[in-house]
């Protein structure tokens, strides 16, 4: 009977392993989507930065499109605060859904900006317009490089979430919900004009 | 310093050794006592329930009672064992970054912008650059107290963890201090100790785990048949000797926290004295060191650190992050005051509670010396660089390097000429340049760059290939970023991959397999592999591949260089190749094989000593011991010195062929 005890504690110490190797794994790849979010902060933060300086620098030339303009600067400000909320906790669904949503919006007003601006010839031919124009559709691009590398981690995490045996325990470990996919990409978006300068 | 790399790097294996008596003489101790105990409750039990007890299992005399003290003795080794063996292989699996996160670690990305971040950052690449080591991937946790760890088994997976407390309270001297406190850890070897360390100890520290887990258990679930037990005695029974089972294993648990403790603190603790001697080595300015030591001394959270996870990982820090126990028995690190005397002699013993600008005055006085020394050499350096920058990327300057040997003479001992040299040349960076290999997407644009064929044809096929690969607007990157590039001093090429690699491990691997599919179809667009190239493949398969892709970390072992003959003499005849004719070569292996005359070493005909058959040399040559290791990279230098004359290629060569047999040199300075 103590044998049988012991053998017993025995199997008890391995499954205690495996547990303790699901939760390990489980922190492992939610710290590995929230570590892949700090990047996409920095080039977000990034891409509002600049915006002010290109509404800036249009307002000049543009004195009639006031609505467009200041449509652009409250998408931002919104997607800013988005951003922010979403930053605080990157496993809340809710903001990542917000921000994906304020960004969509943000990229919409950009899109018509840009499309209206092709009326204006002279905002055409400023040097500070080319410029900016560069370093935004640079940093678009970062972006989608750094939302791309996050919803690959998070795709890795809810997919190991999900399969047996994590799933059994997941929930009782704290991780109930799955981690939200970013897409910044909508119909909306694709209709609107391409950023064109060249 | 009186000891050299070498020499600690073998007084690091020689701590290993102690490390492992230590752990059997715990091991011993923890199942002989369960044993001992178990036999001593079974002789003891009261006679009649002893007999209720035993009419089920037929254990009723002495002998058998010695039976069951050997069973669980051997049930607790077995589980020792196993809970060390699974700690060990998580470890090598996850390494340095596996402790960084359980410890709540948050990585900073390459590209911050937040001032204290980038402050950092800063101080993390240039010691990097001056070291020769890839810039490590660092973690901030969220701790009031001031400390900072490393953690990893070679440099190319090291990690650094700083407190949020010691980059807030710390000004740039003092944390350029504990940064190169923690990089002489990297660099000593005492890094793989000390997670070894925590995968081995994680055995004996299970044991009390699981007391407390059994019984926590126990109370929960064993509430309902204790009601029964008068009717069921012999459930009662086992109940019994769970109970006394797990009151047992946490009595015992407590011998191994004591030891667990006691080896922590005999392996780690006269290495930091080490590490802060090396610290002030490279920055020269023992007052930043002990500013942050009097900083913490001051500070009311001190270095203390309240994650639950610190005390198996305590051993890691800059500095006490767990209790040290009566009398500093389990202290994995000196006394601060001793640390602080030991680099400032003339400490008035007052510890330093002011918030870190307005720093101490003794600091002041000091910058303002070693400012100027420093002053004094960096515009000579800065001179010799500006004329080297002139040498066009694919040029083969021949810039005679007097500082060769000198450079062999500081592996793994970065100097403040080297820390001078290198933050220098970060700065020198074009900002473009800088800012993109601070950022995953365009750091791979720079490292492409890199690969891009000086012949007009190949060039043309290489740009069309990442067009078709990565797209129109990452082309035009990498146009734009072309010329950045070109302008490069060659010299400046490597420091610049190590920056883009570790902008690189933070990508996915899905976008790691593409950043391989296009590095591949770039190197072979020539249909040749070039010397350069071939360093290249060489650094990204080992500082970026194994972020992304199962490789087993090197075991340490001592194979004779006798054994390793024939690759030997691929190496050696690789080095003389390289930038020589053929007469010259057969003079430079020549040199070089007259320094391992025991040997006997002849060159190998041309085509044998290609490239592909140097991976593999190098593979085979670092499984030698670190003295052999330093030996061949010894006669490789002869080799390279024997025509008086050192082209950049070369110097190239050796220092990727230093990093493969995982002895970094220092960037060689121009003299």
């Amino acid at each position: 009977m103590l044998i049988a005890l012991i053998v017993l504690l025995f199997l008890a110490a391995i499954f205690v392993f495996f547990i303790v190797g699901i939760y390990n794994t489980l922190v492992r790849l939610k710290n590995r989507y929230e570590n892949a979010f700090a990047q996409i902060e920095v080039q977000l933060t990034r891409r509002y930065d600049l915006i002010p300086n290109l509404v800036e620098t249009v307002k000049g030339y543009m004195a009639h499109e006031r609505e467009t303009l200041e449509a652009v600067i409250q998408a931002r400000n919104q997607a800013m605060s988005g951003l922010k909320q979403a930053a605080a906790d990157p496993s809340n669904a809710a903001a990542i859904q917000a921000l994906s949503g304020a960004e969509q919006g943000l990229t919409g007003a950009l899109g018509r900006l840009f499309a209206l601006s092709e009326a204006y010839p002279d905002l055409k031919a400023n040097q500070n317009m080319a410029q900016l124009t560069e370093e935004i559709t640079t940093t678009e691009n970062k972006v989608s490089f750094a939302r791309q590398a996050y919803n690959d981690s998070v795709t890795e995490y809810n997919t190991y979430k999900q399969t047996f045996p994590p799933v059994a325990v997941a929930g009782t470990f704290g991780h109930v919900n799955n981690a939200e996919l970013l897409d910044f990409d909508s119909e909306a978006i694709a209709e609107a004009p391409k950023v064109s300068f060249n | 310093m009186a000891t050299t790399f070498y020499q600690r790097q073998a007084d690091a294996k020689k701590n290993s050794t102690r490390l492992i008596a230590l752990f059997v003489l715990a091991v011993t101790l923890i199942v002989s006592s369960i044993s001992v105990t178990t036999w001593l409750l079974a002789e003891n039990l009261p006679r009649g329930r002893r007999v209720q007890m035993t009419t089920g299992s037929g254990f009723n005399s002495s002998s058998d009672n010695i039976t069951l003290a050997a069973l669980t003795g051997g049930g607790a080794l077995a589980l020792i064992v196993l809970g060390s063996l699974y700690k060990v292989f998580q470890l090598r699996r996850g390494g340095g970054t596996l402790v960084a996160e359980s410890l709540g670690g948050r990585r900073i990305s390459s590209m911050t912008q937040l001032p204290e971040e980038r402050k950092l950052m800063n101080i993390v690449e240039e010691m990097a650059i001056a070291s020769g080591v890839p810039v490590p991937p660092v973690f901030v946790i969220k701790e009031d107290g001031i400390n900072a760890f490393a953690a990893g088994y070679s440099p190319s997976d090291a990690v650094l963890g700083v407190t949020q407390g010691c980059i807030q309270k710390l000004n740039r001297k003092e944390l350029q201090g504990v940064i190169a406190h923690e990089f002489s850890h990297i660099l000593n070897g005492d890094m793989r100790i000390s997670i070894k360390l925590i995968g081995i100890l994680h055995g004996i520290l299970l044991i009390g785990m699981t007391g407390h887990m059994v019984l926590r258990n126990l109370f929960y679930f064993g509430g309902g048949s204790r009601s029964r037990r008068s009717k069921k005695e012999g459930g009662g029974q086992i109940i019994l000797v769970i109970l006394a089972l797990s009151v047992v294993a946490i009595i015992v648990g407590f011998i191994g926290v004591f030891f667990g403790n006691l080896i922590k603190a005999a392996v780690s603790r006269q290495r930091e004295f080490l590490a802060d001697a090396s610290a002030v080595q490279v920055t020269r300015d023992p007052p930043g060191i002990a500013d942050a030591l009097k900083r913490i001394g001051g500070h009311s959270d001190g270095s203390r650190l309240e994650s639950a996870n610190a005390s198996e990982a305590s051993h890691l820090f800059f500095s006490q992050a767990v209790w040290a126990g009566i009398g500093g028995l389990w202290a994995t690190h000196p006394p601060l005051t001793e640390r602080i005397k030991a680099i400032d002699p003339s400490w008035n013993g007052k510890f330093d509670s002011s918030s870190s600008t307005t720093s101490s005055n003794t600091s002041r006085t000091s910058q303002v010396t070693s400012g100027f020394a420093g002053s004094a050499q960096g515009s000579q350096t800065a001179e010799i660089v500006s004329e080297e920058t002139s040498g066009n990327l694919r040029s083969t300057t021949t810039t005679p390097i007097n500082a060769i040997h000198a450079g062999l003479n500081v592996v793994g001992e970065p100097t403040l000429e080297h820390q001078q040299y290198a933050s220098q040349l970060i700065e020198q960076l074009p900002p473009t340049l800088l800012d993109a290999v601070h950022d995953p997407y365009s750091a791979r644009a720079v490292i492409f760059c890199f690969l891009l064929d000086s012949d007009q044809e190949v060039q043309k096929k290489q740009l069309q290939a990442i067009k078709a690969q990565t797209g129109d607007d990452f082309h035009r990157l990498v146009r734009r970023l072309q010329n950045h590039v070109d302008d490069l001093d060659v010299t400046k090429r490597l420091p610049v991959t190590d920056l883009a690699i570790s902008s690189l491990r933070s990508i996915s691997s899905k976008q790691y397999r593409e950043f391989i599919k296009c590095f591949n179809t770039l190197i072979k667009a020539d249909e040749k592999i070039d010397l350069f190239e071939w360093i290249m493949i060489q650094v990204i398969s080992r500082h970026l591949k194994p972020q992304f892709e199962k490789i087993k970390p090197k075991r340490e072992s001592h194979t004779a260089l006798k054994k390793l003959q024939p690759d030997c003499e691929t190496l050696l005849s690789a080095i003389s190749e390289a930038g020589n004719d053929s007469e010259q070569a057969i003079q430079a292996f020549q040199a070089g094989a007259n320094s391992l005359q025991e040997l006997s070493l002849g060159p190998v005909k041309g085509n044998q000593s290609s490239l592909r058959g140097l991976a593999q040399a190098l593979e085979n040559l670092s499984s030698a011991s670190a003295k052999d290791r330093r030996r061949l990279i010894d006669a490789c230098a002869l080799a390279v010195e024997a025509d008086g004359i050192i082209t950049w290629q070369e110097a190239e060569l050796l220092r990727g062929v230093a990093d493969l047999l995982d002895c970094p040199i220092p960037p060689l300075l121009p003299s």
